[in-house]
């Protein structure tokens, strides 16, 4: 069953002397329960498609379908991860991810349940009474992708959410991901520039071309899991990807 | 360091009253119009032995801390219309500006005709004269927020009052701190100076008394009190609240 459908979606930006067309007609369609990940060259405008389809922001031609539905404006349905988390610094660990339960009216005791669950899962427990200060970046990130799953979103968009981290870090949550999709059985759509986390995380990678970018093309990656990032097996793919890419990151 | 710093401190004040004893023992200036040290000490003794200078002293702060919720209240309402919908701010937001350079004791004959020698009046100057500096901070503070807490929260469900409180106050916190601050030294400034001009209560009053009656140690006794309020609730309340938001927030 097709859950997302980005038809012909193109978006401008007013700059001061010209007006810069981001994206040029991205058609794109998602399965109920994939994982794909978008990559392409900087500025090509990833995070605003991702934006889009989460409905921060509204595109100048085409539309973006939601179980066949346009899409007009943010839901909890779909739900995005941003690069720095974008925590809230006034709030513990536990009230964070509790949130949209809140804004939901959702009882405490029932928030603290769902909440505990996520939590666990992130291995967050013991943290849960923390402030997002005390956290690190890693544990940070964690936080934030316990934030989103508590919505229990038909969707995930996830902007570059593992950028900031260390190698060590991201290998462990690059992991931790697969298992989570495993689990959740979530659609998700993961921006990256790394060539090797989308071929580690994705079941397709989508390839944006430089502005205005459409995509150039898709790669399947049919693999078993869980993958890891030393995984030979995946080089070849990576390689084709990055065939795909070098053109378009000479141009921009 | 902070051992020093207040031993410094304590140094100087004494040197600083030693002075001021030599200076008065000197008689350059006639003693009913420059007291000693001792006198003032004798007068704040005498007024705080009879409960004449605790009622001045809670009475002015019971304006005080009405006045200034007022503003508060009313300040943030303002400020967060003005940085959220811009033609308020377009319209709206150039007469706070105006307002906010009118000094207090200007409202006072205002207040006089609008609510007689009445508590109220000193309350309405103390409001007014507080008010448009909280707005203006509230406003900056909103402005400054960083735009994916506000996405964040809206993609998770928050909008309108709910945003406000849980988002928008909050994450303008820091912000919102010295605009209370600054708004509480406009209105104690706009307390005293209403009680001086029209009072038969409060710090204000007693001053006044102490002019009337020629009285210049109790003039000097009021006025240190009146520092002595002011450096309390500076450091007692808003230093506090400054340090826990400073860090809490990862600003420090
Ligand atoms: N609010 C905006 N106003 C004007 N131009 C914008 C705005 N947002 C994005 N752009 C422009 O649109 C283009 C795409 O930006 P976007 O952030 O989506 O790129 P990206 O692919 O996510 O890049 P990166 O990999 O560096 O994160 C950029 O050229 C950027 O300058
Ligand atoms: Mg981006």
């Amino acid at each position: 069953m097709t859950k997302l459908e980005a038809k012909n979606i193109v978006k401008y930006f007013k700059h001061d002397s010209h007006r810069l067309t981001a994206l040029g007609g991205v058609n794109l369609q998602i399965e109920d329960g994939e994982f794909v990940c978008l990559v392409g060259p900087s500025g090509c405008g990833k995070s605003t498609f991702l934006r889009i389809v989460a409905g921060l922001e509204t595109p100048d031609e085409g539309e973006i379908l939601f179980d066949g539905k346009p899409v007009t404006t943010t839901g909890p349905e779909r739900i995005i991860v941003f690069q720095e988390g974008a925590l809230f610094p006034w709030l513990k660990v536990q009230d964070n991810v509790e949130f949209g339960l809140k804004m939901a009216g959702i009882p405490k005791e029932e928030r603290a349940q769902i909440s505990k669950r996520y939590l666990d899962m992130m291995q967050l427990t013991k943290f849960a009474d923390s402030y997002t200060y005390q956290l690190s970046t890693g544990m940070k990130q964690r936080v934030a992708i316990a934030r989103a799953l508590v919505m229990d979103p038909d969707v995930l968009l996830m902007d570059e959410p593992f950028a900031a981290l260390d190698a060590q870090t991201r290998d462990l949550l690059l992991v931790e991901m697969q298992l989570i999709w495993e689990k959740t059985k979530k659609t998700i759509l993961f921006v990256t520039h790394n060539v090797t986390e989308a071929t580690v995380l994705g079941t397709k990678v989508a390839v944006f071309s430089n502005r205005p970018s459409t995509i150039k093309k898709i790669i399947n990656v049919d693999y078993k899991r869980p993958r890891l990032v030393e995984d030979q097996n995946l080089f070849p793919l990576q390689q084709e990807i990055l065939s795909e890419l070098r053109p378009e990151v000479k141009k921009s | 360091m902070k051992k020093i710093t207040l031993t410094k401190q304590i140094i100087f004040y004494i040197a600083l009253i030693s002075i001021w004893q030599l200076v008065s023992m000197t008689n350059i200036w006639p003693n009913n119009l420059f007291p000693s040290p001792y006198e003032v000490a004798e007068d704040l003794v005498y007024t705080a032995s009879d409960g004449s200078l605790f009622f001045g002293i809670g009475t002015s702060i019971l304006r005080l801390i009405i006045g200034l919720t007022i503003a508060i209240v009313g300040g943030m309402l303002l400020g967060i219309f003005m940085a959220r919908v811009e033609i308020v701010n377009q319209t709206i937001g150039s007469l706070v500006l105006g307002l906010q350079s009118i000094p207090s004791v200007a409202w006072v004959p205002l207040a006089i005709l609008w609510f007689g020698l009445t508590d109220g009046g000193i309350i309405f100057v103390t409001a007014i004269g507080s008010m448009f500096a909280v707005t203006i901070a509230t406003y900056t503070g909103v402005k400054n927020i960083n735009p994916h807490y506000i996405e964040a929260a809206r993609n998770m469900g928050a909008k309108g009052t709910q945003l406000a409180i849980y988002v928008l106050i909050p994450a303008a916190f820091p912000y919102l701190i010295s605009g209370f601050k600054q708004g509480w030294a406009f209105a104690w400034r706009g307390v005293i100076g209403a009680e001086l001009l029209f009072s038969f209560l409060g710090l204000g009053f007693l001053l006044n008394v102490g002019r009337q009656l020629n009285d210049i140690s109790q003039v000097f006794a009021i006025m240190l009190v009146i520092m002595m309020v002011g450096i309390a609730i500076d450091g007692v309340i808003f230093k506090r609240l400054e340090n826990k938001v400073m860090s809490r927030w990862g600003l420090r």
